[in-house]
């Protein structure tokens, strides 16, 4: 069953010279246990959509959307404070730089325990407290933090970013959510603080069989982490499907064109070699090309393109593109290796 | 070929507080040494706190070493001795947006340095900006505009303009990468190696990536805590780590070569 099942949602931005579309019709859905990639660069809309998912955006970015449905309730019929109550529920999300989220004058464990909902504790006014400590323990422990004690005594500041990020993945968990999005985890971070922090979550996602929407800019980063991938561009929906249906056969030029990119996919390029590379540079919100918006950059643009593409389904490989890349020969050995790697 | 850029026991340490009889010191960089040449590229890898910033400091003179030598074509390179020595080794940083003066325009910012080394009149200057900044793939009327009407990927270009302006030997690219998006970072990759060619110039490359540096760099220097701990041909080193360090850095990022 589908979690989160959004169809053709677009995000509009008032500005003094008219209303823009930021995000231009983009579907999504995530299904039960799943962890699924959302990627794009910058200004691509993956973390608008991602807000206008807990809807915290402000007012002046409008939401429409054909369907948007979570766990079988229409959200958009709901008002605005039960829909609240029900996302706070289910869903969480952690962001990139754990430092400035998490309040640099509270001790860690206060944070923690204001996480911790009411409802989850049992027993006498005079036992919760007790309760509550040991709640804070249990999630710290939860997420790897085995100086709990030392943990819940300092300052964010006094923490490194990797346990930061742990905590704020604590808060997070502290209300058992269904879904965790987490919007570039582990921007700027080191190698192998980024590989513990994927790991963690790759344990969650098995353990407690909660859904993951794994946002970031880096496709090849991702790759081993995830079940599915969506790709977007400038706003637009590119391609979406099964990690190794993107990697392997990208049936978009742009996703074609970010594979290709990827000095970790091509590893069998000599060295020095020159890379494939689109042309141009990302358009910005004023000056959005109508139609497609990859257009002017495509290398496999016509005429045509100046209408925006429909979605067209292959197998569960869906693509957003006029003349998509259909027959692909000559799989990429190591790619399919690492995608095998990442079912695991 | 003969070596452009040759380090020899660099070193340094910071004095930590302490007790006037009980000193305590903090080794940075502990001894290290090694050579470049034109048209290649020495990648330096670790993790945060390995000394490979320290070093990126030291060789482009914002930092003195405490011990060891730099020569550059045989000459000596002093400390302090600025003119002499930004002329030839010039750096690019990872955040190009902070790294530029928003208050000045393009042909100002890239002006200064033509200004302060060299001798050419303002005719002569701005026919010079103008063919770097085509040179790096930017139009000529681009020297009008302000850093903030530029896109992140035209803005590391630029920085990369105004490092190559004074036509030096050695480029340091402290992570110069990695702020950028996919598709703009390879177009800089090979903007860059073109570049490399045609100039003969030779590249520090300071990067976490190791696709990166399998792909840009011939030689690798792999550090921790301020020591060298693998060093050596590139392919050749991801072939066959051999420190722990080494292993677990391409452990992290899944990195396997054939």
């Amino acid at each position: 069953m589908n979690l989160l099942d959004i169809r053709n949602l677009s995000i509009e931005l008032d500005t003094p010279s008219g209303r823009v579309l930021a995000v231009d019709r983009v579907s999504l859905s995530i299904k039960e246990g799943e962890v699924r990639g959302l990627v794009g660069e910058s200004g691509s809309g993956k973390s608008l959509l991602a807000q206008a998912i807990i809807g915290v955006l402000e007012d002046k970015w409008h939401v429409h959307a054909d369907r948007f449905h979570w766990r079988g309730i229409d959200l958009l019929r709901l008002s605005i404070d039960e829909r609240r109550a029900l996302l706070c529920r289910d869903i969480a999300m952690i962001f990139q730089e754990p430092m400035s989220c998490l309040d640099p004058t509270t001790l860690i464990g206060e944070q923690l325990s204001e996480a911790i909902d009411t409802s989850q504790l049992t027993g006498y006014f005079w036992q919760r407290k007790k309760q509550r400590k040991d709640a804070v323990i249990k999630l710290l422990h939860k997420v790897g933090i085995k100086k709990h004690v030392q943990c819940i005594n300092s300052y964010p500041h006094q923490l490194t970013e990797a346990i930061c990020q742990r905590v704020m993945i604590a808060i997070a968990l502290a209300g058992r959510p269904i879904l965790l999005i987490a919007d570039e985890p582990t921007a700027a971070m080191e190698s192998t603080t980024q590989g513990q922090i994927f790991r963690l979550l790759a344990n969650l996602n098995q353990l407690k069989n909660m859904s993951i929407l794994l946002i970031s800019h880096d496709l090849e980063n991702l790759t081993h982490w995830t079940n599915t991938i969506t790709v977007m561009y400038s706003g637009q929906f590119v391609e979406a499907g099964s990690t190794e249906q993107i990697f392997n056969k990208p049936m978009h030029p742009y996703t074609r064109a970010l594979v290709d990119s990827s000095t970790k996919a091509n590893l069998q390029l000599p060295s020095k070699s020159r890379l494939m590379t689109l042309p141009g540079s990302i358009p910005v919100l004023q000056h959005l090309p109508i139609g497609c918006r990859l257009g002017p950059r495509c290398p496999r643009a016509q005429q045509s393109c100046v209408a925006a593409p429909k979605v067209s389904n292959y197998h569960g490989h869906k693509v957003s593109c006029h003349f998509p890349l259909l027959r692909e020969t000559g799989k990429k050995e190591s790619v399919r290796h690492k995608a095998s790697k990442g079912k695991r | 070929m003969s070596v452009l850029l040759d380090v020899k026991d660099i070193a340094k340490s910071y004095k930590l507080k302490g007790h006037w009889y009980h000193k305590r010191k903090f080794n940075a960089l502990s001894p290290l040494s090694f050579a470049i040449e034109a048209k290649k590229t020495l990648a330096i890898v670790g993790e945060t706190g390995s000394g490979k910033s320290t070093l990126a400091k030291i060789l482009v003179g914002a930092e003195n070493p405490t011990s060891g030598k730099i020569y550059l074509n045989g000459q000596l390179l002093q400390n302090q001795h600025f003119k002499q020595r930004c002329q030839h080794i010039r750096m690019i940083f990872q955040d190009s947006g902070t790294t530029l003066n928003p208050s000045l325009t393009i042909q100002e910012l890239l002006d200064e340095p033509l200004i302060l080394n060299t001798a050419l009149n303002e005719k002569q200057r701005k026919q010079l900006i103008r063919t770097t900044l085509q040179k790096v793939g930017l139009l000529g009327d681009h020297m009008n505009f302000y850093p903030h009407m530029f896109s992140g990927g035209q803005k590391q270009r630029i920085s990369l303009a105004r490092a190559i302006i004074l036509q030096p030997q050695v480029i340091i690219l402290d992570e110069a990468l990695a702020a950028l998006d996919p598709s703009l970072r390879s177009q800089m990759i090979n903007l860059l190696l073109d570049l490399q060619q045609q100039m003969g110039l030779a590249y520090i490359l300071i990067s976490h990536n190791l696709g990166i540096v399998r792909h840009f760099s011939d030689e690798v220097m792999i550090m921790s805590q301020g020591e060298v701990v693998e060093s050596g041909k590139t392919i050749e080193v991801m072939r066959n780590p051999q420190h722990k360090t080494t292993q677990k850095l391409m452990m992290s990022q899944n990195f396997q070569l054939k």
